[in-house]
């Protein structure tokens, strides 16, 4: 692995980003937008019920935004690529696959950072929750989240070599398909019990649940950070896997360089 | 034919298919240090294909790929930074700087003195007065040598190039052609080039393989396979004749 390589990959999309309004309205407008959203929300429901229950649906949000942040930001830098034909220039330099999803990463995980600033600022100066209240245990949540949104946007990257750039929103799409089985903005009890089943299965369902539990009672749950983290393991194992195979396949079958 | 020593690209016995199709069949090649070797053919011929094959990019079924002596697919990254590739089908990315996106490969190749090696290449294909431009504001003829400038940045030892300037004009090919050229004999580099322009493999490439599908159907100097193929006594190459006279046969 060369530290240079995947200091060129990091180079592009902050040129990218500089030249791009969306870009950068990406990074925060969606986020500042959707948590005004929310949080006017939370406030009309948290006057008629309980006071705890913006910190559950704020809290739910800003982790949630971490998540699908970082996984749609893994396919559509590499989308960005197909697009502009630039795919086969990257895929023929010295560049490893390794490299090349160490650089994604490293890019997705600089944009939640600001993310993550700015939605935790607005959420302090016009809704009185101080996300910064979970503490050390934010960044613990944080670590699972990040991980699944990686596993999963691996997997959506595999997706789109397999079927070509016309499934390329898919990476926009695929995460609100968890939304409801991961207990994001109420706990998992409420779900019908087949559908728990399916929660329990997603490392992300107990993130929210473990904030939940910090927010009510105090006390991060070690029990359910590490079956999340457990799930995780498996899960990125699985989609490398499948990342791997994938790729296999459409260097055999020609649609690698058919992406273009 | 290359000496043993001299040999940058050894191609046996390449074969590709997808599914019942043959794209490539059973073809071998050798490219010598400082040749250039032009790759002929009609469209669906499999020269695109052999030149994926060749890069990794597209598995191949059977055969041996073998870049400075060593198997490309246990060596890839390694043998990759002494190689590039250009395409007419691939650009560089229309939002960023000519300058930028020159920055960007430069780290990827992880070449030396980035910024003197960029600035030396944007004189010599005339294109220094574009760097602060983005790319999606030149003509087309200026992002071609834009894509050059870009499989020069590493002093590449073996250079693939397919269809680098097709639909350009007959101007920017020649200045193209003279500048790959040039270039070519200052730094020994060993170039495969694939194009329709028939002109274009006359005035740059010392040898031909004509392949139809998939298959070597002729090789040699373009003198010698025009006087083979038109069985003549042609005292100039001639392959567009070649070429009309091989596709139509075929």
């Amino acid at each position: 692995m060369n530290p240079r390589r995947i200091y060129a990959l990091v180079l592009r999309h902050y040129f990218l980003s500089i030249h791009q309004l969306e870009r950068f309205f990406d990074a925060f407008l969606y986020p500042a937008l959707i948590l005004l959203l929310w949080g006017f929300l939370s406030s009309y429901i948290g006057n008629i019920k309980s006071s705890g229950l913006i910190g559950f649906l704020l809290g739910g949000l800003i982790l949630w935004v971490i998540f699908e942040r970082v996984n749609t930001d893994l396919g559509l830098s590499f989308m960005y690529d197909v697009w502009e034909r630039n795919i086969i220039n990257v895929l023929s330099s010295p560049l490893t696959f390794v490299e090349f999803i160490a650089g994604l990463v490293l890019v997705g995980l600089s944009k939640i950072v600001f993310s993550f600033i700015l939605m935790a600022v607005m959420a302090a100066v016009f809704y009185n929750f101080q996300v910064t209240t979970l503490g050390f245990s934010l960044v613990l949540f944080a670590i699972n989240l990040i991980i699944f949104a990686w596993s999963f946007g691996i997997f959506n990257l595999a997706l789109i070599f397999r079927f070509g750039h016309s499934i390329g929103p898919i990476t926009w799409i695929l995460p609100f398909l968890l939304q409801p089985f991961s207990a994001v903005f109420y706990p998992i009890s409420i779900l019908p019990s087949f559908w728990q089943n399916i929660a329990h299965l997603l490392p992300i369902a107990y993130v929210f649940e473990g904030m939940r539990t910090l927010l009510t009672l105090g006390i991060f749950d070690y029990n359910q950070f590490l079956i999340s983290l457990a799930l995780n393991i498996v899960y990125l194992g699985l989609a490398i896997g499948f990342f791997y195979i994938t790729l296999n396949s459409v260097k055999k079958s020609g649609r690698l360089v058919k992406l273009i | 034919m290359a000496r043993k020593a001299d040999i940058v690209l050894e191609v046996k016995n390449l074969v590709k298919k997808f599914d019942d199709f043959v794209a490539v069949d059973d073809i071998s090649f050798t490219l010598g240090e400082g040749q250039v070797l032009g790759l002929l053919g009609p469209n669906g011929a499999g020269k695109s294909t052999t030149i994926f094959c060749i890069l990794g990019l597209i598995e191949k079924n059977s055969g041996e790929v073998k870049i400075f002596g060593k198997d490309f697919a246990s060596n890839r990254s390694e043998i990759l930074t002494s190689v590039n590739y250009a395409s007419n089908e691939s650009q560089l990315p229309w939002n960023l700087t000519v300058f930028e996106n020159l920055l960007v490969f430069a780290h990827l190749y992880t070449i030396n003195d980035v910024k003197k090696r960029i600035m030396e290449l944007l004189d010599v294909f005339e294109i220094s007065n574009l760097r602060k431009n983005m790319v999606r504001d030149l003509s087309s003829g200026q992002r071609a040598r834009l894509s050059l400038v870009k499989a020069f940045l590493n002093r590449p030892k073996l250079l693939l190039l397919d269809e680098p300037m097709a639909s350009m004009d007959p101007d920017v090919v020649d200045k193209g052609i003279t500048l790959i050229k040039n270039l070519q004999k200052e730094e020994k580099m060993s170039i495969l080039y694939t194009s329709h322009n028939m002109w274009e493999i006359e005035e740059i490439a010392n040898d031909i393989i004509f392949i139809n599908h998939g298959k070597i159907v002729a090789k040699g100097s373009p003198i010698d396979l025009t006087k083979k193929v038109l069985k003549g006594g042609a005292r100039e190459p001639n392959l567009r004749e070649v070429f009309i006279h091989i596709s139509r046969q075929l």
